[in-house]
């Protein structure tokens, strides 16, 4: 209990009587609010004006064919929606999503866990090493992305990086073709976001019963079988509030492609997020964009919800 | 921590009232205000916001300090947009009622779409009229006017400029080291690039993963094999799926294949990439039109070199040189183009009359062409006006100049569009279609015929 809750108020007056509903509404209605109401208001009604707005805007925006500056938008329904489910770009978009975040949270998982699992074990240098794996995270993406657009470029310094470990052979243009960009783009986003997930399970990993790991040791167990059995089910809470993370991170991805490989070659890099921009900026399919939105944020919320079941039942 | 309940209730209403007001005023604000009227503000005083995509900051400032001369209570403030930024950051502005007093628009269906942005200028035909007089369309460029004329007959913009593609921008001196000349075949070309090649010098940079680039280098191939049948299928009088332009694709793939490309051209931009590798002497050929005369200058090239990341800029001598007859038939290439960009003035600013006095003075005044010869951006709309060789510092001017000079007479003569008959969906439509067949999951007949059959649903 806080200071605050347990203080009485001047003149605040005993509840009322069930039934009796009229003649004391002033202070009626003083008593039924909230102690943090007034703290919390503006907030609530800019995240429900503003956000809620645009998403309601978006919606109408999606039944419109506009370019987004013109006065006279045209009324389509729901065209823009039947349009997209027919818009191969748009599935290219949705697998290459799926496909990242499959890929991206299964290395950055397996990656995270094993530096949270060698940090915490008695290591020489271990804050050092836990700032080099956590940096990444904090360096802003549209700084890394000229770089790393010049580290896979065709004479870029990962094809000499190659061709000095006697590799030349494997050296190529890989952001020029599609079969490598979307691969490179999956580096560069595990090489930017392992660091969260190891700073996630080093912290989970710090609230498993030593007692627990000490007894599992006495017993002969091996450091493999501890991290399989122990280990492992003790952080899969962070795991799933990580896959979450990375579920909907995967949908609104836009930065990186969009600055690295513009979504190309031939949509190879396409995601929800660059698909959107390039309807609504260079095409000015404004309406057609905000349909593609409110399809990126329904898959979202369905992700979400099909993770915070996961976590509900996890808890239970 | 405690309040009285009156004291509370009075706070939450103010509260709820002050955010409510707040939320309603950032709301208005956003809807923006109303739309244009009369000439607003002083044609001789004020403060005028200029957004453009092109001339770079620089030669920006020049125009601006050369206006400043003649109306020195003007004040004209440059904000230069990157060029792939241009779109994104001007569509909201113009929306609001905050936008940029004048802006810069282009024709066609690509950055800064007079399609897209001519709805928000007002329309500039009777400041032609009170500048050059009623026979003022015979004294610009035809295609300044007709290019930045929106479908309902308004004039959005006053055309600075026009530019043209279909040349090629040559390094001279990596050439001369080599002993190498221009190539003017397709297997000339090959050679010429093996050679370059051959001694970790880079060939022909095209940033192939930016299209309008694309667009210039297929409209120079199938006009080497049929001249003027691009422009009938931008005018919806021919197919894409013709044979002309499946044996362009195939042409274009051969310089993927042949190597005349940089390597990983796809994964290129034209800017900064291209640009960059061009500047930077790591390739000797860049496809580029006349807006790329500016980088003959000392000052010019001097600052590309440095934008491209190497220490200390030494000029050399850029020219360029006709697209080869890749498709061995002997057309003579060809030049296309249009207005480069117009200035608009938005009707929303509340200072259209400063900033009509700007435009205009920039695109109808002999001094303001006069600056924009000689900056070597753009060749001038108006009439009769050409760069004052004698102020402009060439880098090699004994090759530059004769070079320039027949540039510059030959867009004269040029009837074919450039950008303003692509819209933006051909334009992306046109990129598939180049990038498939560059790497190779499509074939050029299969993209021709995607291509059109795109063309033909977008009606």
């Amino acid at each position: 209990m806080t200071a605050m809750s347990t203080t009485t108020r001047p003149g605040a007056a005993s509840p009322p009587k069930a039934g009796k509903t009229s003649g004391g509404g002033p202070r009626r209605r003083r008593r039924s609010l909230p102690n943090g109401l007034p703290w919390i208001l503006p907030a609530l009604i800019v995240s429900v004006g503003l956000l809620y707005y645009s998403i309601g805007y978006t919606g109408y925006i999606s039944t419109l064919k506009w370019d987004g500056t013109s006065p006279n938008p045209e009324s389509v329904g729901l065209d823009n929606y039947g349009l997209l489910f027919t818009d191969p770009i748009f599935w290219t978009a949705l697998r290459n999503t799926v496909l990242f975040f499959l890929v991206t949270f299964g290395v950055q998982t397996a990656l995270g866990v094993f530096c949270a699992v060698l940090l915490h074990s008695r290591i020489r240098l271990a804050v050092v090493y836990r700032v080099l794996i956590f940096l990444p995270v904090v360096l802003a993406p549209a700084i890394m992305a000229p770089v790393f657009r010049q580290i896979y470029a065709a004479g870029g310094q990962f094809n000499d990086v190659l061709g000095f470990l006697g590799l030349g052979f494997l050296a190529q243009p890989w952001l020029a073709q599609s079969s490598t960009a979307l691969p490179v783009l999956m580096a560069i986003t595990i090489w930017q976001w392992t660091g969260l997930n190891f700073i996630l399970y080093f912290a989970a990993m710090g609230q498993i019963d030593s007692e627990i790991l000490e007894a599992a040791r006495i017993d002969g167990a091996s450091n493999w079988r501890i991290l399989v059995s122990i280990i492992w089910p003790g952080v899969r809470g962070t795991t799933i509030a990580l896959a979450m993370l990375s579920a909907i991170g995967a949908l609104k991805t836009f930065d990186i492609p969009y600055l690295v490989t513009l979504g190309g070659p031939n949509f190879a890099t396409e995601f929800l997020g660059t698909f959107i921009y390039r309807e609504s900026i260079p095409l000015a399919h404004v309406g057609y964009a905000g349909a593609i939105s409110i399809m990126l944020l329904l898959l979202a919320i369905v992700m979400a919800f099909i993770f915070g079941r996961r976590r509900n039942s996890e808890e239970r | 921590m405690s309040f009285s309940s009156v004291g509370r209730t009075r706070l939450v209403r103010v509260v709820a009232a002050a955010a409510i007001g707040g939320l309603m005023l950032t709301v208005s604000a956003c809807a923006g205000g109303g739309g244009g009227g009369g000439e607003q503000g002083s044609a001789t005083e004020g403060e005028v916001n200029w957004w453009g995509f092109t001339p770079d900051l620089g030669v920006g400032e020049d125009y601006i300090a050369l206006f400043n001369e003649e109306y020195p209570d003007i004040k004209v403030n440059y904000k230069f947009v990157p060029i792939s930024q241009y779109d994104a950051a001007l569509r909201p502005a113009l929306a609001s009622s905050s936008g940029p007093d004048v802006y810069d628009v282009a024709p066609g269906g690509g950055i800064a779409s007079i399609t897209a942005f001519g709805g928000s200028a007002i329309d500039m035909t009777p400041v032609l009229e009170d500048s050059l007089g009623d026979d003022w369309a015979s004294q610009i460029a035809e295609n300044g006017v007709t290019g930045l004329t929106t479908s309902d007959g308004k004039l959005a913009g006053l055309p600075v400029g026009s530019t043209f593609g279909g040349t090629l921008w040559i390094n001279q001196e990596l050439f001369d080291k080599y002993s190498l000349t221009p190539p003017t075949t397709l297997d000339e070309w090959v050679e010429v690039c093996d050679t370059f090649r051959a001694n970790g010098v880079g060939c022909l940079a095209q940033g192939a993963g930016q299209v309008a680039f694309d667009q210039d280098t297929l409209q120079s191939i199938a006009d080497s094999i049929e001249p003027g049948l691009w422009t009938k299928a931008s005018k919806g009088d021919a197919d894409w799926s013709d044979p002309v332009f499946v044996e362009a694709l195939e042409i274009w793939k051969k310089l993927f294949d042949d190597e005349i490309m940089v390597p990983g051209a796809l994964g290129l931009q034209q800017y900064p990439d291209a640009n960059n590798l061009f500047q930077s002497q790591q390739a000797a050929m860049v496809m580029m039109g006349t807006w790329y005369m500016q980088y003959s200058t000392v000052a010019g090239m001097t600052a590309a070199i440095s934008a491209a990341g190497v220490g200390s800029p030494v000029p050399f001598t850029a020219i360029s040189i006709p697209f080869p007859d890749v498709s061995g038939n002997g057309n003579p290439a060809s030049l296309y183009g249009d207005p480069d960009y117009g200035l608009a003035v938005n009707s929303r600013s509340k200072a259209t009359a400063a900033a009509t006095t700007f435009a205009t003075w920039l695109t109808t005044t002999t001094a303001g062409q006069q600056a924009v010869a000689n900056a070597l951006n753009t060749i001038p709309s108006l009439k009769g006006v050409e760069p004052d060789w004698d102020n402009v510092e060439l880098v090699n001017p004994d090759v530059q100049r004769p070079s320039l000079q027949a540039l510059i007479a030959e867009t004269a003569t040029v009837k074919e569009p450039r950008l303003s008959l692509v819209s933006a969906d051909l334009q992306q439509a046109i990129g598939v279609a180049a990038t498939s067949v560059a790497g190779g999951q499509a074939t050029p007949e299969d993209a021709a015929k995607t291509l059109q059959e795109t063309m033909k649903r977008l009606g």
